[in-house]
């Protein structure tokens, strides 16, 4: 299980199966919440994972098993919902506020 | 620390995830060309003689964009996604030979010579690259390509042409089979939980669509295109879940339906229904209606609406299949509707405020329950 402390992320990425739809939403949003904290966050696809610059990847749970199979020393955080996710919430609040992350 | 909900597929395990793989790899090899599909769609939908503005000189392109842009493009994306750069050069060498071993646009051939080239590529140059003497770098690496790819293009022109060519037939006849007795609508029962699954973008660009160019290469038109991209059951879904769905949930559906409706992008209303399973017999009545009215009104679409917008819709359509089209939309918007509104109602007072915790709860304990 990989863990990361919240100063150390500067680079997050979301993964999608193509890399240019849900996850370039996701990351747009993101990217406005976090930009202020100076964490740049990108997409790609979940089979390009390994070769792309990351410090935490963001997924939905439907990929999340094949993101962590990608990336196995990542951070891999899953979330459920598009729009309003609890665990995209709670990711921003522990990036914010300083704490650890962590995948298991 | 923060408490995360762990990573971790909820529901399911290994299996979905193999599938997944392969899907997204079939995906993974056209999507990053979907502005292709749409130059070619636009042109075909504007120039042909049926088109809106037909002019012969100018539709000359669409063959020659099907036949061998299309396919070649796969088949060099396909490569790259196997070996990089080499990889690519070497899938569009073999393509080649894969387009003239065959009568039709030979997508999923591209899909598996593309790829298989580029891995025998790759362990040729496993082999090569350490016994290569100082120097000698650019030569040999620029001839084991070359005799690779000459090779390789033979194996598609001999082998995989004629029988993809072949497969091919037999998958059109049994497409054809089922539209002839009006049985496509059935196909929704696969299609609609599949998509829930996110393996949309595995069938429609995997399986569906490959069958769609040749239909719409013989007859302009194809309703392949439109069984899995209609956006329908989707807003349906969402538009019940505005009105009746679990409290917490309805501030997000406005939203959700603009980007699922005009954005196209349908991932968006998948965990709505993961979360109330029952609702996939919403989206698969919804699919189904749509599948109908399409045959019914005998519509098609002339390339891939991708993403899956309405707005997409309305440029791949051609001139006569408005009616159709709009119609088999808005039914199947209000069918998944009305059946995703009787079944938000119906459960509503036993789970219709468990909130979003609660459905992560239980995604964690299935989880725990199942073995990685």
């Amino acid at each position: 299980m990989a863990k990361v402390s919240a100063d150390s992320v500067k680079n997050i990425v979301v993964a999608c199966e193509a890399g240019m739809g849900s996850s370039v939403m996701v990351a747009k949003q993101l990217a406005k919440q976090l930009k202020a904290n100076g964490i740049e966050v990108t997409h790609a696809p979940v089979n390009q994972l390994a070769a792309t610059q990351h410090d935490l990847v963001l997924c939905h749970r439907s990929l999340s098993q094949r993101a962590k199979q990608a990336v196995p020393e990542s951070v891999v955080i899953a979330f459920d919902m598009f729009l309003g996710d609890m665990n995209i919430a709670r990711l921003v609040g522990a990036l914010q506020t300083g704490q650890d992350i962590s995948d298991d | 620390m923060a408490n995360f909900i762990p990573a971790g597929d909820g529901t399911h395990t290994g299996w979905r995830a193999s599938v997944q793989k392969v899907g997204g790899n079939l995906a993974g090899m056209v999507i990053p060309n979907i502005g292709a599909f749409i130059a070619w769609g636009l042109l075909t939908a504007l120039f042909i003689p049926t088109g809106w503005l037909p002019n012969e000189d100018l539709s000359s392109m669409v063959g020659p964009m099907i036949i061998n842009l299309l396919p070649i493009l796969i088949g060099y994306t396909g490569g790259r996604l196997v070996h990089g750069q080499r990889g690519a050069v070497i899938g569009a060498i073999a393509t080649v030979g894969v387009i003239v071993g065959a009568d039709i646009p030979m997508f999923l051939g591209a899909m598996l010579i593309g790829p298989l080239a580029a891995w025998v590529l790759k362990k040729i140059d496993d082999v090569l690259d350490p016994r290569t003497p100082m120097g000698f770098e650019m030569l040999i690496s620029n001839f084991s390509l070359g005799i690779t790819g000459m090779l390789m293009a033979i194996l598609g022109f001999l082998g995989i042409g004629p029988t993809v060519n072949a497969f091919s037939d037999v998958l059109g006849r049994g497409v054809q089979t089922l539209i002839d007795t009006g049985l496509l609508p059935l196909a929704s029962i696969l299609v609609e939980p599949a998509k829930i699954l996110f393996l949309n973008n595995a069938i429609n660009h995997g399986v569906l669509a490959p069958i769609g160019v040749i239909q719409a290469e013989e007859m302009g038109k194809s309703i392949m295109f439109m069984l899995e991209t209609n956006p329908g059951p989707g807003l349906g879904i969402l538009l019940a879940f505005w009105l009746a769905g679990p409290k917490i949930l309805r501030g997000s559906a406005p939203g959700a339906i603009i980007i699922h409706f005009l954005g196209g992008i349908h991932e968006i209303y998948f965990p709505y229904v993961l979360m109330k399973p029952l609702l996939v017999l919403a989206a698969i009545a919804g699919g189904a209606t749509g599948v109908a009215v399409f045959s019914l009104t005998g519509v098609g679409l002339v390339a891939t609406p991708s993403p899956g917008s309405i707005f997409a819709y309305l440029a791949v359509t051609p001139p006569g299949n408005h009616f159709g089209v709009l119609l088999g939309i808005a039914l199947s918007a209000a069918v998944s509707f009305v059946v995703a509104f009787l079944i938000l109602k119906a459960t509503g007072s036993s789970e219709g405020e468990a909130d979003l915790e609660a459905a992560q709860a239980k995604a964690r304990a299935m989880k725990t329950g199942a073995s990685e």
